[in-house]
């Protein structure tokens, strides 16, 4: 499904990113990337979905080659991959439902089929009640279940979370990794981006670990090693 | 396709109302530069037509000498209308001379008196004479003096307007080119107006637009709203524009039909029957302006 060969990514500062990336992941698998700050996660994510391009390396998403995806094709390719983004990126000023149904509207999807996807997808996140609430109205976990909802409106092939935990409380963030479980175990391939050490060691998945843009370790059902 | 309409102009709405008052004086300054060219255009057409109507009454009277037999002013009247250069030759007799002097000063009592008290009519006959083109009554003159119809001759009366023409050539020239320059002001103070109303409406939904794409919204969907904008600026500026030339032309069409008495020239009647043209240039005019430079605007900062 993903597919990385001798990925490197160097910033214009000179800054590297990635490393001589390699790494293969199936459909239908869940993947855990952890490492500490400013290895490189967020980048290869960023990667994924064409918002960076890679210095050197080839990119396949479902053996399609986005290495040197065209401009008119990136928005396919979201639309493939979707996104839960570290920061949450959410509209203030639009409602849980709006900036769900958002997704779908600069999208051209057709009005009737927006009203049946969002109420599906907030029963999915476990947002139903909160349909009308703001952002700020909202606790993380719940911001971060928006986010979820609002990457899964497409019907992605891949969810892609970064950092989908980081501000939330032990609880919390067991319950949003327990709604990545149930999205995978419907057919989404998940890579979670992460540095919690305990949720990583719980999961018992595949686990890839890089430091400073190298893939450090990858092991089938690993731990949390660095 | 429909859908995607509703949500461009919804969101170009929304863009306009958030910045009434940017927007408010972004199509004003449209509209002042709509008006500013329509104006010159129409002062240069005014003057176009006022020098071609003094080039109309321009003309060359021949006075023949009383005795002269008509059948030799008819043949100087062939000759004439044999040079290539002349428009039309026109013969007055003498009964015809006087009968235009009679009505001209119809209401002048001691005119009308002294003729009476003639026996014989003391008017010449003549040929009124037209040329094409203004510089050809040297030529024809010369041509007509050459002759040997010239000795029939009693006056040639040249009614120069040449100098009048001149003037106002220049004067409509000069204003042309003020006309010109205040228009070019305009046009470069309406691009950077509409450059920079579109720049902000782009900042202030760059939020929105970054999320839309990441979400996968496509280019033309995250463009369209900032160039319906600058249509719907188009639309607005062209239709009080002409609303504005409308008044104008309806104040001002007495004096200018007034001026143009007899020369089957109708300042209002030209507006309205060339209405969807004026129109239709005043809008592609402020389409391309506004449009153009929404369009450079968003390359320069929505990067997509
Ligand atoms: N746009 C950029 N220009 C230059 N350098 C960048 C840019 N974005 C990220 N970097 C650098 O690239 C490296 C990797 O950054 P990245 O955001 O991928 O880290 P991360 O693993 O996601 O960190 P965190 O866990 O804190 O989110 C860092 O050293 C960062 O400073
Ligand atoms: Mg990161």
């Amino acid at each position: 499904m993903i597919h990385l060969k001798k990925v490197n990514k160097r910033y214009s500062d000179n800054t590297y990113a990635a490393r001589n990336m390699s790494l293969h992941i199936t459909s239908g698998e869940f993947v855990s990337i952890v490492g500490q700050s400013g290895t490189g996660k967020t980048t290869l994510v960023k990667m994924l979905i064409a918002e960076e391009r890679l210095s050197s390396g080839i990119i396949e998403i479902g053996n399609w080659d986005i290495t040197n995806i065209k401009h008119s094709e990136i928005p396919v390719l979201r639309r493939q991959v979707g996104v839960v983004f570290q920061d949450y990126k959410l509209l203030p000023k639009k409602t849980v439902y709006e900036n769900i149904a958002f997704a779908l509207e600069v999208c051209g999807v057709k009005q009737g089929n927006i009203d049946m996807i969002v109420p599906q997808v907030l029963k999915v996140v476990g947002l139903e009640e909160k349909h009308d609430k703001f952002p700020q109205q909202l606790s993380g976990g719940q911001k971060q279940r928006v986010a979820i909802g609002r990457a899964l409106v497409h019907r992605p092939k891949v969810l892609v979370a970064d950092e989908p935990t980081g501000n939330l409380d032990t609880i919390n963030a067991q319950e949003i990794i327990d709604l990545l479980l149930k999205i995978n175990a419907l057919g989404t391939t998940v890579l979670l981006v992460t540095h919690n050490k305990d949720i990583v060691n719980r999961l018992r998945k595949r686990v890839i670990a890089v430091d400073d843009g190298v893939i450090v370790s990858d092991q089938k059902t690993g731990k949390y090693i660095i | 396709m429909l859908v995607s309409i509703y949500r461009t102009t919804k969101f170009a709405a929304q863009t306009f109302y958030r910045n009434l008052w940017l927007s408010v004086i972004t199509i004003f300054i449209l509209i002042l530069t709509l008006f500013t060219v329509s104006l010159v255009a129409t002062m240069n057409l005014l003057a176009d037509r006022a020098i071609s109507a003094v080039e109309e009454k321009i003309d060359v009277d021949i006075y023949f000498a009383d005795n002269t037999s008509e059948e030799n002013i008819i043949a100087a009247q062939m000759f004439l209308e044999d040079v290539p250069e002349v428009k039309n030759v026109r013969y007055v007799s003498k009964d015809e001379a006087l009968e235009k002097f009679k009505d001209s000063h119809a209401d002048n009592v001691d005119i009308q008196n002294a003729l009476e008290e003639l026996d014989e009519n003391p008017l010449p006959a003549s040929l009124i004479v037209q040329a094409n083109e203004l510089s050809d009554y040297e030529v024809i003159m010369q041509q007509f003096n050459n002759s040997e119809f010239d000795i029939f001759t009693e006056e040639k009366n040249f009614s120069d307007q040449q100098a009048v023409i001149d003037k106002l050539s220049a004067i409509t020239t000069r204003v042309y080119q003020v006309g010109v320059a205040v228009s070019a002001v305009f046009i470069v103070i309406s691009v950077v107006m509409m450059f920079n109303t579109i720049r902000l409406a782009i900042y202030a939904h760059r939020e929105e637009l970054a999320i839309m794409k990441l979400v996968g919204a496509t280019n033309a969907f995250i463009r369209a709203p900032f160039i319906l904008e600058g249509a719907f600026y188009a639309v607005l500026s062209s239709a009080i524009a002409m609303s504005l030339l409308w008044l104008v032309v309806l104040f001002t069409a007495p004096y200018v039909n007034d001026f143009f008495f007899g020369y089957n020239f109708n300042l209002d009647v030209f507006f309205y029957n060339n209405f969807l043209f004026i129109f239709s240039i005043q809008f592609l005019f402020s389409l391309i302006l506004s449009v153009g430079s929404s369009m450079i605007s968003i390359g320069r900062y929505l990067r997509v």
